[in-house]
């Protein structure tokens, strides 16, 4: 086996060693990767070459401020990267990185991706507000097991916590904590791989086999609570009168947008003129009503941002890390995408070579969503459709 | 100091009476939502029911001047639209009056003294206990505990510039409304309501304004960043997600100049700037982006507290920008929202001023 | 100290020709100074002025005609509120002033410039370096 080896490193300090061996050893010149704050008590990320590597960077970070892709997108928006880069992705950011890629704002040219198995987040509010120290070591200690706990809801309700997808994977599922799982999907990580220390030993094979057998329970598990969460939210919220509740402390702030990696346009269409309206509009509107909301169109907002980004939904909850009211609004978008992602049967950031539904289609296809003009007509036209 | 009469009316009577005197076709105000839905500013009409209207709620879910700037950007109501407005609306509604983002043609200005808001965070509104509380201070002319830090040090509390002002401090929001009436607009009201009799005292207030101003002495002396470490450690959990621009009422640009193409740099600039520095926080230009906000919104700044409601990390941004926002506004003598004809700073200059700033 | 960087923004009609005029007499100048040239100095944003202090320039000079004799007759008094503006900010988020300068320097004065470029090196030279050039928390 060329393209798995199991590195010795006890606990998240085996880890970093790993980053900066490469990084030491020139495998890669630079890392993007999250460490601490200046104060310590928050995350951020940094970009860092071999003698900038930060003592307290943290590859797997309690926390997620800001979303990778994002990130990601701001440095290779406008051109390929200019070294060797490896970058540290959550599984939820690594698919915001690849759909962002699909959607040409990230360039993925010179760019190692590494993920790792996600234990999942504190929400951001909690980790800053809360004793950091006890904190980092509860989820620090949790990282081998799965056994991490936490209220926030997309992590909850994750059920692809691997790094599928990226060009290596540090897998700590089912180890012992002396050491983890590297393994390297790609040819790019494969060339890396090649390279690193790792131990070829013999029971590699009882050791992947373990962490096999425990990600397909886990994962089963945790698909089983998504649906449960979701179908159970779907309730709370079915129809316009419940949607509404759910937003009634919605602020029409915009920060679930400005905050999810999928929505990059630079200029929102929901605060563009075309939502602009003349004055006697809006009070004929309030008219008719008695009452209008103002701002008005946060309904509109909300579902239509929905149409613009729920098919490349990851669900990585960074909108509602974001929102100052707290709406549940990574559970709304999640089950909306659990719905249009169905459509067309695509799984956002899986593979780059899948295309964007809204991209491609097939001459047959989706004709449960066709009505025909008349019963008439359907079977003048001598249509077989049911 | 504009003489004031009393109406006779709660707010809700005296709402509707606009109405049915033809006074207005529209009326902007919180508004309870349908089935306790919460609290939003709201344009009402004729039919609605008033008793829902809560123009005195102590919360403030966005600033009002970004609904009515949204409200009357394109063109001016052709019939007029009566506004409740904080005083710190309503000084953001004159400065976007002024950058041509709302109009006041048919506009009525109502404001009111106003004794603060509750933080708005978490989508939690203030208990009945709460509420409580803070009508009693408003009877006594004192400041509320649990209000924001930026409402407890606001010293331009006064509803300054509005047609109609209404008193409610020292007397309560339940008493009959205490109105009077500054402009033309607010006196030819006064007039087709009838509302010439019965001349009331104005409420002692020099305690409390005073106690405002200590307070924030006490703010600026809390949040004062005197050099570079400081500055990093305020903004040190930023995510760099703009909500306080977008919320603020005064920046207004449809696409931030720090969001735009100027400050998205080539893979190049980043080689540059990491092979300086060897390591690279990211995004870059996190804290720069604050201090050029304030250089484009803070002359105009009326401290209305948004930003700091609305940053999902509790980054202490008013309370900053009220006392950066006074710096700059101190250097030119401008009071925003005061004076629709007074130009904004950066529009207009002196030939005999700032030599200090020169050499 | 490391290489100082001072970032200075001219207004072509004066000051700019002053820096020309300073090198073709063959004045000697200390060379810290980066030059941009603007039409105006009313071009000048306070964003510009923070900008540079916060990616590491040492100072900024804004550098334009002398009041009443501007090129666009009024240009240079806009100029004076945005570098007030900039400065004020600066003393607000912590960031020493002295590292921002205004000088008319009208365009016969080529002795001036390099005067007031020495003064104001010498000046950077006392501050020392600017913290934001190896801040990596930035």
């Amino acid at each position: 086996m060329d393209d798995i080896k199991w590195l010795q490193g006890k606990g998240k300090p085996g880890i970093k060693s790993f980053f900066q061996d490469i990084l030491t050893r020139g495998l890669i010149d630079t890392v993007l990767m999250p460490a601490k704050n200046k104060k310590g008590n928050s995350y951020a990320w940094f970009l860092m070459n071999k003698d900038g590597f930060l003592e307290t960077s943290d590859p797997i970070p309690p926390v997620m401020t800001i979303q990778g892709a994002n990130i990601l997108k701001n440095i290779t928006k406008k051109g390929e990267s200019w070294s060797k880069t490896a970058v540290v992705l959550r599984p939820c950011e690594l698919r915001a990185v690849i759909e962002l890629t699909k959607l040409e704002q990230i360039n993925l040219e010179n760019i190692i991706l590494i993920s790792f198995d996600c234990p999942g987040a504190y929400p951001l509010t909690q980790y800053i507000s809360g004793d950091q120290t006890s904190l980092d070591q509860k989820y620090d200690s949790s990282l081998y097991t799965a056994s991490f706990e936490t209220e926030r809801n997309a992590c909850i309700m994750c059920d692809k916590f691997t790094g599928q997808g990226a060009d290596i994977q540090l897998c700590f599922l089912g180890q012992s904590d002396d050491g983890f799982l590297i393994s390297a999907a790609s040819a790019k990580g494969k060339e890396l791989l090649k390279d690193v220390n790792g131990t070829n030993e013999e029971n590699l094979e009882i050791k992947t086999k373990k962490r096999d057998e425990l990600l397909g329970q886990l994962q089963k598990e945790k698909n089983e609570k998504r649906q449960v969460i979701l179908d159970r939210f779907k309730e709370t919220i079915y129809g316009t009168d419940n949607l509404l509740n759910v937003f009634s402390a919605c602020i029409n702030c915009h920060n679930c947008r400005r905050a999810c990696p999928i929505c990059f346009c630079s200029e929102c269409y929901f605060e563009s003129k075309a939502l602009y309206s003349e004055a006697d509009n809006q009070l004929n509107r309030a008219t008719r009503k008695n009452a209008l909301r103002m701002p008005s169109d946060l309904l509109l907002f909300h579902l239509g941002r929905m149409n613009h980004m729920s098919i490349s939904c990851v669900s990585c909850g960074a909108c509602e890390d974001a929102c100052p009211e707290n709406i549940p609004v990574s559970l709304l978008f999640s089950l909306v995408s659990r719905d249009t992602q169905a459509v067309f049967n695509y799984d956002p950031g899986h593979s780059l070579e899948e295309p964007l539904p809204f991209v491609v289609y097939k001459n047959e296809e989706l004709k449960e969503y066709e009505a025909h003009y008349t019963k008439r007509h359907q079977s003048a036209c001598n249509c077989n459709t049911k | 100091m504009e003489k004031i009469y009393d109406s006779q009316m709660n707010v809700h009577d005296f709402i509707k009476a606009m109405f049915e005197k033809n006074i207005v076709s529209g009326l902007g105000a919180l508004t309870q939502l349908p089935d306790n839905k919460g609290i939003s500013y709201s344009l009402l009409s004729d039919g609605f029911d008033f008793q829902k209207c809560m123009p005195f709620y102590p919360v403030m879910p966005a600033n009002a001047a970004i609904a009515v700037s949204k409200l009357t950007r394109e063109t001016s109501p052709s019939s007029p639209i009566a506004v409740f407005l904080r005083p710190c609306e309503l000084r953001a509604l004159i400065e976007l009056t002024k950058i041509k983002q709302a109009r006041l043609d048919n506009l009525i200005l109502i404001s009111f003294d106003c004794s603060g808001v509750f933080p708005f965070k978490d989508g939690k509104y203030p208990t009945e206990d709460t509420l409580k509380r803070y009508d009693q201070s408003i009877k006594e002319a004192k400041i509320n505990d649990t209000i924001r830090q930026v409402c407890k040090g606001c010293e331009n509390y006064q509803p300054e510039g509005a047609d109609i002002a209404i008193s409610i401090i020292g007397r309560g929001v339940h008493e009959s409304l205490a109105l009077s009436f500054a402009t033309e607009k607010g006196k030819s009201i006064q007039e087709k309501m009838g509302l010439t009799a019965s001349e009331i005292q104005p409420s002692t207030i020099e305690q409390l304004t005073s106690d405002k101003k200590r307070n924030k002495q006490e703010l600026f002396k809390n949040t004062q960043i005197s050099n570079l470490d400081e500055l990093l450690d305020v903004f040190d959990t930023c995510i760099a997600c703009r909500a306080c621009s977008y919320v603020c009422p005064i920046c207004y640009c449809k696409n931030c100049y720090f969001d735009s193409q100027t400050f998205q740099y080539y893979p190049e600039n980043y080689a540059q700037r990491l092979n300086k520095k060897n390591t690279l926080r990211l995004p870059l230009d996190r804290i720069f982006f604050h201090m050029g906000r304030l250089s484009h919104m803070g002359s105009s700044c009326v401290a209305c507290g948004m930003c700091s409601d609305v940053c999902p990390v509790d980054i202490p941004v008013s309370e900053m920008f009220k006392a950066g926002g006074q710096n700059i506004q101190g250097v030119f003598n401008y009071q925003p929202g005061q004076n629709l004809d007074e130009p904004m700073p950066l529009v207009t200059y002196q030939e005999k001023e700032l030599h200090e700033m020169e050499d | 100290m490391n290489d100082i960087k001072i970032v200075a923004f001219l207004c072509n009609w004066c000051t700019y020709t002053a820096a020309d005029l300073a090198g073709t007499s063959r004045l000697k100048y200390e060379p810290e100074v980066r030059i941009i040239r603007l039409m105006c100095s009313s071009r000048i944003d306070p964003v510009f002025i923070l900008k540079a202090l916060m990616d590491g320039a040492d100072g900024v000079l804004v550098g334009g005609c002398a009041p009443g004799d501007c090129h666009y007759s009024k240009g240079n008094y806009y100029a004076r509120r945005k570098v007030a503006v900039a400065k004020t900010i600066a003393e607000s988020m912590g960031i020493n002033t002295e590292r921002i300068r205004l000088s008319w320097i009208p365009a016969s004065e080529g002795p001036l410039f390099a005067e007031v470029v020495n003064e104001f090196t010498e000046k950077i030279k006392e501050l020392g370096d600017n913290p934001t050039k190896n801040e990596v928390y930035l």
